[in-house]
C-alpha cells in the first residue's frame, strides 16, 4: 500500500483541472492539445497510484493502452490540423466551423 | 524525506502544467510540456514504477512531444493567433464549472482512502521476478484481446494520417 495516496491523488485531480481549464480556455489547436495531453497525463498518475496501492498490474495495463491511444490521437489529430491550416490559414478553433449547421 | 521529494515534484508539475497554458508563445508551450512529461517520470519513479517511468519518456517526450514541435515549426505558428487577447472574463460561468470539477475529482479520488485489494504486483514478488515480467505475464495471459486491439488501433491511425495529410 503506497502510504502517500492522497498526495498523488490530489496532484492527480489539480492537473487535471488545470489540463481542462486549458482545454475551454485557449484558442490555439495545438495549445488545446497539449491541455488534453495533460489531462491524460494526469490520468496515467492516478492510474499509476492505484496499482502501486492494489498492487496490481491492470493500472499499469491501463496506463500503457494509454499511451497507445495517445499516441494515435497525436498522429490523427496533427493530421487533421494541417488540413485546417491548409483550408482556413490558421488554426484557431473558433474558425473550425465546417461542421456547424 | 519521500514527501518532501513528491510535493517538490507535484509544485513542479503543476507550475509546468500551468506555463503550458500561459505561454503565448506556442513552442514556449510544447518546451513547457516536454518538461511536465519528465517530471511525471520522475513521480512514477518515486511509486517505484521504472518501466513506465522509461515508456513516459520514450512515449510523451520523445514521440508525442517531436510530432507536436514538428507540427508548429511546419505551420510557422511561432506566436499564436490570440496572443493579441489576454485572459480576460476570468470571472467566467465556465470556471464556475472547473471548480465544480476540482471538487469533484476531490471527493471521487481523495475521498475513498486507501484501498486493500491484493494483486500480484506485490514488493516481494516486484523485488524476483521484475516488474516486466508480472506486467507481461498479466499481457499475455488476461489482456491479449486489448493489447491486440491497441496495435489495430495504431494501424489504422497510421494509415488515417498519411491519408489526411496527402495532398490530393
Amino acid at each position: 500500500m503506497v502510504e502517500y495516496q492522497n498526495i498523488y491523488l490530489t496532484l492527480s485531480a489539480i492537473l487535471f483541472t488545470i489540463g481542462c481549464g486549458g482545454v475551454i480556455t485557449r484558442k490555439n489547436a495545438i495549445v488545446v492539445f497539449l491541455c488534453i495531453e495533460i489531462m491524460l497525463g494526469a490520468v496515467n498518475l492516478a492510474f499509476v497510484t492505484f496499482s502501486r496501492a492494489n498492487s496490481s498490474p491492470e493500472g499499469i495495463f491501463m496506463v500503457m493502452c494509454i499511451m497507445a491511444v495517445a499516441a494515435a490521437e497525436a498522429a490523427v489529430g496533427l493530421a487533421i490540423f494541417v488540413l485546417l491550416y491548409r483550408k482556413t490559414g490558421s488554426i484557431n478553433i473558433d474558425k473550425f466551423n465546417l461542421l456547424k449547421w | 524525506m519521500e514527501q518532501a521529494l513528491i510535493l517538490i515534484c507535484g509544485i513542479i508539475a503543476i507550475a509546468t502544467a500551468v506555463m503550458v497554458i500561459f505561454s503565448r508563445n506556442t513552442v514556449h508551450s510544447a518546451m513547457w510540456m516536454v518538461g511536465h512529461c519528465f517530471i511525471l517520470a520522475v513521480l512514477f519513479l518515486l511509486l517505484k514504477f521504472q518501466f513506465i517511468a522509461i515508456l513516459q519518456v520514450i512515449v510523451y517526450a520523445g514521440a508525442i512531444m517531436m510530432f507536436i514541435i514538428y507540427a508548429i515549426m511546419m505551420l510557422n505558428l511561432r506566436v499564436s493567433d490570440e496572443s493579441a487577447e489576454p485572459l480576460k472574463n476570468v470571472l467566467n460561468g465556465r470556471y464556475l464549472l472547473v471548480a465544480l470539477l476540482l471538487i469533484g475529482l476531490f471527493i471521487i479520488g481523495v475521498g475513498f482512502g486507501p484501498m486493500a485489494l491484493k494483486g500480484s504486483m506485490t514488493d516481494p514478488a516486484m523485488i524476483k521476478f521484475g516488474e516486466v515480467e508480472l506486467l507481461s505475464n498479466y499481457i499475455f495471459a488476461e489482456g491479449l484481446l486489448p493489447f491486440e486491439l491497441v496495435s489495430v488501433l495504431l494501424t489504422a491511425a497510421i494509415v488515417g494520417a498519411v491519408y489526411l495529410a496527402k495532398k490530393d
